[in-house]
């Protein structure tokens, strides 16, 4: 019985990061790309076609390298086409990443059911596929009682974007091309008369972190075991991660942190009320939240983060100076 | 030889009605261009989708009530976001504000509906409406003007509250939820359509709602309101440089929270004719209008008179879209939403050549031409 117990505890921790490291991915993507100065409200878009892209492709090829890739190449070719309009074209970014969502959703769900009407490619026949997005045990870690099967016996792709937030993190604050980076979307006007090329600098970041949001869409396709129904596998995410940039103070590391958090609650959704069952006691009043606190949570967690935040207007806030600002050399 | 971008000094109307004209063609052709892909005639669907289905259909005037009841929603929508963005305040939280209003328009109907007479309680939807979107969306701008709170991300949040809270009334089911049908044991919206409804004048068969006549009388007095008095004259000076209109000694804050307040309240009474014409909530019940309107109101440049012809269209394209799926099984009814997403591209990519020219840059970084 009491094994049990522990074992209800191991799920959670185990569901806290399957289920939400979509998050990490999108959230990073967001990162890179505000750290260069822009503003996209893009990402449920760019995460959705990134997945429904991978998906098809990764299943069609039977490799999940291949998926990956082409995740990370549709959600480059989304930041792209933000790139163009706000960077070279000077459009409203604001405007631009609300458009490229309803775009994204509109190009998924056009995708997607006109592959179903033909043959939808179920995940259980691709075998690379299936097993590319089993669980691999890390050794010696994942045998720590309770912790080890939660923490480090999980799929690749898990292992993946913490890597990703971790070289994100140490590129952005320890290099000098991510200085570079830093310097644009602080002052586009001073890193210009540095020499900095600007405008290559925003397409390169803006297509790296879309690319990254695409993987995380890829990663969300493949949790729902690819069942493609009348609900977009992003099911909001995109805006979780949104929200997560201002949480982690736009720093790719506090992101994994970040993600926990959030995640945390998303699980305590789903499996709230199998813990309220193994801990009558303790945690019995878990099945009486209504869910939809926790779906809020993460959104009135981030309003709250965002007040403080103005209102203590510390050192150290890593929001870019000029997020959201169009650089237009000529007015500088 | 190379480029490079300077600012145009102004364009003539007809050239740049020409431009926007060529984006729109440029995307439907885009569009067409994909059907013809699936084998599809671009064509026939587009005649289908831009007659709604209406044409050779014994009930079209049902159809045509229906498209209305999208298109107000959506116009005056997207009418109050064009009042925000004209001072570059980034309401984006038009879900927010439309789901404030639609619930106080439901407590209000629900409540008072069976014992007021049809037009009182109608006036009282909304102002409940008007009243608590207008609250919400003002709390944003106080924060904005107080500590200089982000509020395009504020607002984002907020319409995820909102939209939760809704979801919360909906789900559960409980003595104090009047929101809910009491004798139904799975929770289901309660309907109030024969208590609070908007009366329809009947044109043959053909039933106007009022909401789309106050929808009109609402657009022009905005109209005049931005174009002819002090106060939009202030919202246009604040728009262009907050510096500057405090130079000349305008208050700027209270610009700010009155516009604000303004625009979520006109959220508020599109919320209040959506549900008066619907006579349920849903948790739905937005529309995604508040997502919508702040394309539109774009797409229109923040015109008052231009918002209207726009939300036509894309109301057409969205309706237009389902009515042609039931013909073109082919084509998926998102085809609308990625239409309109290229529309926008084009349409800001056309921007972009009214607001600015290419010039090319002579050997030794003269220009060929200055202004």
């Amino acid at each position: 019985m009491e094994m049990d117990k522990l074992g209800v505890i191991t799920t959670f921790i185990h569901n806290i990061v399957v289920y939400n490291i979509p998050l990490l991915y999108g959230t990073v993507g967001e990162i890179v790309v505000e750290k260069s100065g822009s503003l996209n409200l893009g990402v449920e878009g760019i995460m959705a076609v990134g997945a429904i892209f991978g998906y098809i492709v990764g299943c069609y090829t039977n490799s999940m390298l291949i998926g990956i890739l082409t995740a990370f190449g549709m959600g480059a070719l989304m930041g792209l086409l933000f790139a163009a309009l706000t960077v070279s074209l000077q459009a409203n970014q604001n405007i631009t990443g609300l458009t490229l969502t309803t775009f994204g959703l509109g190009v998924y769900f056009f995708v997607g059911n006109a592959i179903k009407a033909v043959a939808w490619p179920a995940m259980s026949n691709y075998s690379s596929i299936k097993e590319g997005f089993s669980d691999i045990a890390i050794p010696g870690l994942s045998r720590i009682p309770v912790l080890g099967h939660g923490l480090f016996n999980h799929n690749m792709l898990v292992y993946l974007g913490i890597v990703i937030a971790l070289i994100m993190w140490y590129y952005l604050n320890r290099t000098s091309p991510g200085l570079r980076l830093r310097a644009v979307g602080e002052n586009p006007g001073s890193a210009d008369s540095v020499g900095i090329n600007v405008k290559r600098i925003k397409y390169l970041y803006i297509m790296l972190g879309c690319g990254i949001m695409g993987i995380g869409g890829f990663y969300m396709g493949l949790n729902m075991s690819g069942s493609f129904s009348s609900a977009c596998w992003i099911n909001g995410y995109g805006w979780i991660a949104v929200a997560l940039v201002i949480f982690a103070n736009w720093n790719p590391a506090m992101a994994i942190l970040g993600t926990f958090v959030f995640g945390f609650f998303n699980t305590l959704r789903v499996s709230g009320s199998s813990l309220a069952v193994a801990f009558p006691g303790a945690l019995g009043w878990l099945a009486a939240v209504p869910t939809q606190l926790y779906q809020a949570l993460p959104f009135i967690i981030t309003a709250i983060v965002l007040v403080a935040s103005s209102v203590r207007k510390r050192e150290g806030s890593g929001l870019p100076a000029s997020l959201g600002l169009n650089y237009f050399r000529e007015e500088r | 030889m190379s480029f490079h971008v300077v600012k145009r000094e102004a364009c003539p109307l007809w050239k740049k009605a020409c431009f926007y004209l060529l984006a729109v063609l440029a995307a439907l052709t885009l569009g067409g261009l994909l059907l013809l892909a699936m084998g599809v005639n671009p064509l026939a669907y587009y005649s289908r989708m831009f007659t709604m289905g209406m044409v050779g259909n014994k009930i079209a005037y049902k159809a045509f009530e229906n498209y209305l009841k999208v298109f107000v929603p959506l116009a005056l929508t997207s009418v109050a976001l064009s009042l925000a963005f004209k001072m570059r305040f980034w309401n984006i939280g038009g879900e927010g504000q439309f789901i404030m209003g639609a619930i106080a328009a439901a407590t209000v109907a629900l409540k008072l509906g069976s014992s007021l007479p049809n037009a009182v309680t109608l006036i009282l939807m909304c102002l409940a409406a008007m009243l608590a979107a207008g609250l919400y969306g003002v709390f944003v701008a106080a924060l904005k003007v107080k500590f200089g709170t982000n509020e395009t991300l504020m607002t984002l949040m907020l319409n995820y509250v909102a939209l939760y809270i809704l979801a919360f009334l909906g789900d559960r089911k409980a003595d104090w939820n009047f929101f809910l049908q009491a004798e139904s044991v799975r929770p289901v919206f309660q309907s109030f359509a024969d208590v609070a409804a908007f009366p329809k004048i009947m044109l043959g068969k053909f039933g106007l709602n009022l909401c789309v006549l106050l929808t009109f009388a609402v657009g022009a007095v905005i109209f005049v309101y931005l174009k002819y008095t002090k106060q939009g004259y202030e919202i246009s000076v604040v728009g262009d440089s907050a510096g500057t209109a405090h130079y000349a000694g305008m208050k700027v804050n209270t610009i700010v929270l009155r516009t604000v307040f303004l625009s979520a309240c006109l959220i508020g009474l599109a919320a209040a004719f959506k549900v008066g014409t619907a006579g349920v909530l849903s948790t739905a019940i937005t529309d995604d209008v508040g997502w919508t309107g702040i394309i539109v109101a774009w797409l229109s440049q923040l015109n008052t008179a231009v918002i209207f012809v726009v939300s036509a269209l894309i109301s057409m394209l969205h309706y237009g879209s389902v009515a042609a799926a039931a013909s073109f099984s082919r084509v998926d009814s998102s085809f609308a939403n990625m239409l309109q997403g290229v529309i926008l591209f084009l349409v800001l990519t056309a921007d972009f050549f009214i607001r600015f020219r290419i010039v090319r840059t002579q050997k030794g970084g003269k220009d060929n031409g200055n202004g």
